[in-house]
């Protein structure tokens, strides 16, 4: 706090300095997620009146639906993959755009670009990309037709969602790791060097170990984001189709609340989908924070 | 997360509506050439008198429409005038959020509407909810030239020889005889309707909250079937197995030959074949052996919403009343092909001189199938949260046309998860009786 002091002579300045952004996230964050933890322990009508508190009622009606636990095991799935390779393909890249190749200077400044793309801009562009008639595999489907199907198919469907977060989280992580990397000092390669490491034996042992925390920051990151920023991708490129094969849990709590008019129900979902989050966080920095070390 | 939407598209209505205080609003949901009728309506209105001023804001879809609604609604900075779709019916009747078009213009001739029209929106005393407007139902298209090529000469009326054309026209080496998106209004609702069959017990609802669906056990379920054996034998086709991606889009191309489409499309296809392809409207097949019963009024009607002043209303009233006229219901059809559902404007039609003209097609054939014999469960649909029922629907018979599970599986999954939307509803509504 003494450092506070010195940098602002009043103590009401950064108070007020961060008040507008204090006031935005509590009127588009806390004051949504009250409702609704609020709205999942009533029948809510749509355009309100006559709202009844039933309790746990909305809860255990949610956790008997098949329904949910699919779209769960669905969110699941896409978080493992999905992020998994957000990160890794990055990484990839960064190490590969670190070392002194040729055109890694420029593969540093073009990988960025997909960052000024939106979620639904990527969507749209993927969605044209492996269209089964005109996108890339449209070949694929002339020699065996039929075998790449993201319309009826939910596999396929589920393969471009993949591909299209994947492409999308790259310029975050890539700028993250390659920071990363560029901070480790070259008198560590030249050590391990002179002991007789090669350049895979570098990589797994002074470059990986050293950017654990840039590792562990872009892999929570990823795996919360990828819960909620699916949304975008999902209803430009499937519409949580086919048959609902891609109706992640955010697309359905969409779906449920703002098609259906059942805000209950949605509330409900967004509470629980709100929970798990912050205990996979939680469980994020409990079992792999702790191995990190953050000094060098 | 989601709910912050909401929030924010309630804050900004909030700043929409106050800037404009003194207008009427009206939100609709078209786009396309029939947003482009919408607007010269509204200006019509406002260029013929000065006391009252609509300002029409298009929302995009129906669904969207209706989110933003609930939202302003909440809010308190709702439109006096919103266009709703079929299958939010009884959401709005219930709601609370809307006053009877009837209790506000209780001099209008109502029984000018045809039945078909009348029975979908009307309560059980008779009382008309909203005021019909884009008016559609649901028409068979064929691509008269590309049926002629493949030695169909004869229009198909009935299922068996729409597949026998389909059969004709694959020999010929047709790659998209006939095509459907599978959508519920479509494939379900108009099938049963005009074949005499239920979707849900209770008169699809029409005589109580706690009606149950059926349509797993009719015969609707048999032409699903056969969907799935002819899509496999390549003579229907889906959005997703044509090049267009959707399925007007591929019959305008000329990509398909045949399908079944609302009424308000029939503007887009008619334009899009002008030199290319003779197109042909007929009303929708039915089975051999079935008697042809009405189909349902699709499309949309305007609701006026609670929580007005008196000069809103008056303003509200006085476009209501531009809208109903002749003169701007037949330049609606003209332009769109949606139906026009009043007596006296199909009058008007006939007295033209321009009856058969192309920019009326739709209207007698449109207005030939409302007027067919009707039973009690040919007046609509009346079941809660419907909207989320279609999209269960259309969920799980993606899942049958995949292969994923047969059609009866597919239908009775539908039928158990809509059971249970039926319930939640009746749950939420506890209390309120069906008007």
């Amino acid at each position: 706090m003494s450092s506070d002091s010195s940098l602002f002579s009043n103590r009401w300045l950064p108070l007020i300095l961060v008040a507008p952004f204090m006031l935005l996230v509590v009127l588009f964050f806390y004051v949504p997620i009250f409702q609704a933890f609020y709205w999942s322990f009533f029948l809510e009508r749509p355009f309100g009146g006559g709202s009844e508190f039933i309790g746990f009622d909305n809860f255990s009606r949610v956790l008997a639906d098949p329904e949910f636990w699919e779209a769960g095991w669905r969110t699941l799935v896409f978080m493992v993959i999905a992020s998994s390779l957000a990160v890794v393909v990055p990484l990839i890249l960064a190490v590969a755009a670190d070392r002194k190749i040729r055109l890694s200077l420029p593969a540093r400044n073009v990988l960025v670009w997909p960052k000024g793309v939106a979620g639904a801009s990527i969507g749209v562009i993927f969605a044209f990309i492996f269209n089964p008639f005109v996108g890339i595999l449209a070949p694929l489907n002339g020699m065996f037709p039929g075998i790449w199907a993201p319309g009826l198919d939910g596999t396929d469907a589920f393969i471009t969602l993949i591909a299209a977060h994947v492409w999308g989280g790259i310029p975050f992580n890539f700028v993250i790791l390659l920071a990363g990397l560029r901070s480790i000092p070259y008198t560590m390669y030249q050590a391990a060097a002179m002991d007789g490491a090669g350049p895979w034996r570098r990589i797994f042992d002074v470059q990986l170990p050293l950017i654990m925390p840039q590792l562990f920051l872009t892999l929570v990151l990823e795996f919360t984001e990828s819960v909620t920023s699916a949304f975008a991708l999902i209803d430009t490129i499937t519409h949580g189709g086919p048959g609902g094969a891609t109706t992640l849990l955010v697309y359905k709590i969409y779906t449920d609340g703002f098609n259906g008019y059942d805000l209950s129900g949605a509330s409900t979902q967004t509470a629980i989908l709100m929970v798990f989050v912050v205990i996979l966080t939680a469980a994020q920095f409990v079992f792999l924070g702790r191995r990190v070390n953050y000094e060098r | 997360m989601k709910i912050s939407v909401l929030a924010a598209a309630a804050a900004l209505m909030a700043g929409a509506c106050s800037a404009q205080a003194a207008n009427v609003e009206f939100w609709y949901g078209n786009t396309g050439s029939v947003e482009t009728a919408i607007k010269a309506q509204c200006d019509a209105f406002n260029a013929a008198q000065t006391e009252h001023k609509v300002t029409c804001v298009g929302q995009g879809s129906y669904e969207v429409s209706m989110q933003k609604a609930i939202a302003a609604y909440r809010a308190k900075n709702h439109p006096v005038l919103i266009q709703f779709f079929d299958a939010g019916t009884l959401d709005l009747m219930l709601s609370d959020a809307v006053v009877p078009v009837q209790d506000i213009l209780p001099d209008v001739k109502w029984d000018n509407y045809i039945a078909g029209a009348r029975a979908y929106y009307e309560t059980s005393g008779g009382k008309l909810f909203a005021q019909p407007y884009n008016s559609s139902t649901l028409l068979f298209y064929t691509n008269k030239t590309e049926l002629e090529k493949a030695g169909v000469t004869q229009t198909p009326v009935t299922w068996e020889e729409v597949i026998d054309a389909a059969r004709k026209l694959k020999a010929a080496g047709h790659a998209c005889p006939f095509v459907t998106d599978g959508d519920t209004w479509r494939v379900l609702e108009q099938f049963s309707a005009r074949h005499g069959l239920p979707v849900a017990s209770k008169h699809n609802g029409y005589d109580g909250l706690d009606a149950e669906y059926v349509f797993n056990t009719t015969f609707a379920a048999k032409h699903l079937a056969n969907l799935v054996e002819w899509r496999k034998e390549g003579l229907v086709k889906l959005n997703v197995d044509t090049k267009a991606g959707n399925y007007t889009a591929a019959f305008n191309a000329g990509e398909c030959a045949m399908m079944e489409g609302s009424s308000g499309s029939y503007a887009a296809s008619a334009k899009a074949f002008e030199g290319k392809y003779q197109i042909t409207v007929g009303m929708a097949p039915m089975y051999k052996d079935h008697q042809r019963h009405n189909t349902l009024v699709g499309g949309a009607s305007i609701y006026v919403m609670k929580g007005h002043d008196k000069e809103e209303i008056e303003g509200a009233k006085a476009f209501l009343d531009f809208l109903r006229r002749p003169d701007q219901q037949m330049f609606f059809t003209a332009a769109t092909g949606y139906v026009p559902v009043t007596n006296d404007v199909l009058d008007a039609i006939n007295k033209s001189g321009e009856a058969s003209a192309p920019k009326y097609a739709t209207a007698a054939i449109g207005i030939q199938s409302m007027n067919q014999p009707r039973t009690a469960d040919s007046r609509g649909i009346r079941l809660g949260f419907y909207v989320q029922f279609r999209e269960v629907f259309m969920e799980e018979t993606q899942k049958a046309f995949a292969g994923q599970q047969t059609m009866q599986v597919a239908l009775d999954n539908a039928k158990k998860r809509g059971d249970e939307l039926l319930r939640r509803f009746q749950q939420t509504y506890k209390g309120v009786k069906l008007p």
